[in-house]
């Protein structure tokens, strides 16, 4: 179990974290930035400058009172809703392929693609605001048509790792996924 | 037939343009400056309204703006998503036929799945 060390594609320091648990199991885990004291405390003072202006302006002290409960909501919101502190991946190579991602709250949301599902995981590169980037992406088979793709499922969404973490994820999945190609399958 | 030489016929058609062109010119500031009543005593009392001199090349120049940005949200959203599999393939490699490997014949032009090329990119084999 090692952590290592990348820049997410804004530049950002991501760890990603890799797990074996048998020969079949392996658990990848990216780890995003945490949430910034600096952008914070930025975040909070021009909402409570805005507002002291707006009290100046208008002289009523509501206004304040609110600035304070907006910040606090919308605070929590985003930590709920919004930040999201790990991405990880489990691939399990008789079963599927489970990504959870973890929010800053501690929420964690999964969703799991069975294996007959999967048909490969491969990095694929796409235009995304203005950037070429490059994500990890699963696709997805029709299990009555096997060699066409019918959906796509990108993966860190959030981190948005770079190439050398992403090839790092790729191999250590390919490793897993040759296997189940030579194992029959038992339906 | 097609060339970009200048050739007669072209030269005629570029005088005529840029003499309509200047005729335009000059009717639209006629229209622009000189006061109805002169207009009206000369017998030209059907011209539209002369706010209109004003008001196109303020709307056109608005919309030449409005344009650009325009330009850019258009192709913005005809992006793919990053989860849609037109980033992948697209109706001519679905459909494409593969030819017969043919000895000492480069290979024939073809699109290559996804899998393939990442198994060459990033999986180094001995």
């Amino acid at each position: 179990m090692e952590e290592r060390r990348y820049r997410s594609a804004s530049g950002a320091p991501i760890a990603l974290r890799c797990r074996q648990h048998s020969a079949s199991c392996r658990e990848l885990a990216v780890r995003c930035p945490r949430l910034q004291l600096r952008s914070l405390s930025a975040v909070t003072s021009a909402v409570w400058l805005a507002a002291y202006g707006l009290f100046v302006l208008s002289e009523n002290s509501m206004v304040l009172s609110a600035a304070i409960f907006i910040t606090l909501i919308g605070l929590i919101i985003y930590l709920h809703f919004v930040k999201i502190d790990q991405e990880s991946l489990l691939v399990i190579g008789s079963l599927g392929i489970q990504v959870t991602s973890s929010y800053a709250s501690g929420k964690e949301s999964t969703t799991f693609i069975e294996m007959s599902q999967v048909k490969d995981v491969v990095i694929n590169e796409a235009i995304y605001m203005q950037k070429v980037i490059y994500y990890l992406c699963i696709l997805l088979q029709d299990p009555g048509d096997p060699q066409a793709v019918s959906e796509v499922v990108p993966l860190f969404q959030s981190s948005m790792p770079r190439l050398d973490c992403l090839i790092e994820v790729y191999k250590s999945c390919q490793e897993i996924l040759e296997h189940r190609k030579t194992v029959p399958q038992s339906s | 037939e097609n060339s970009p030489a200048p050739l007669p016929e072209r030269a005629i058609y570029g005088f005529a343009l840029f003499l309509g062109s200047w005729f335009g010119f000059m009717l639209y500031l006629i229209w622009a400056y000189v006061p109805e009543a002169w207009l009206f005593s000369l017998g030209l009392t059907y011209w539209p309204q002369k706010y209109w001199a004003v008001a196109l090349p303020a709307y056109l120049l608005v919309a030449i703006g409005i344009g650009y940005i325009l330009l850019f949200g258009i192709n913005m959203m005809s992006t793919a998503p990053l989860n849609s599999t037109h980033t992948i393939t697209d109706n001519y490699a679905k459909k494409q036929q593969q030819k017969k490997f043919q000895e000492e014949a480069i290979p024939a032009l073809r699109d290559i799945p996804i899998s393939e090329v990442n198994r060459m990119f990033f999986l180094p084999e001995k």
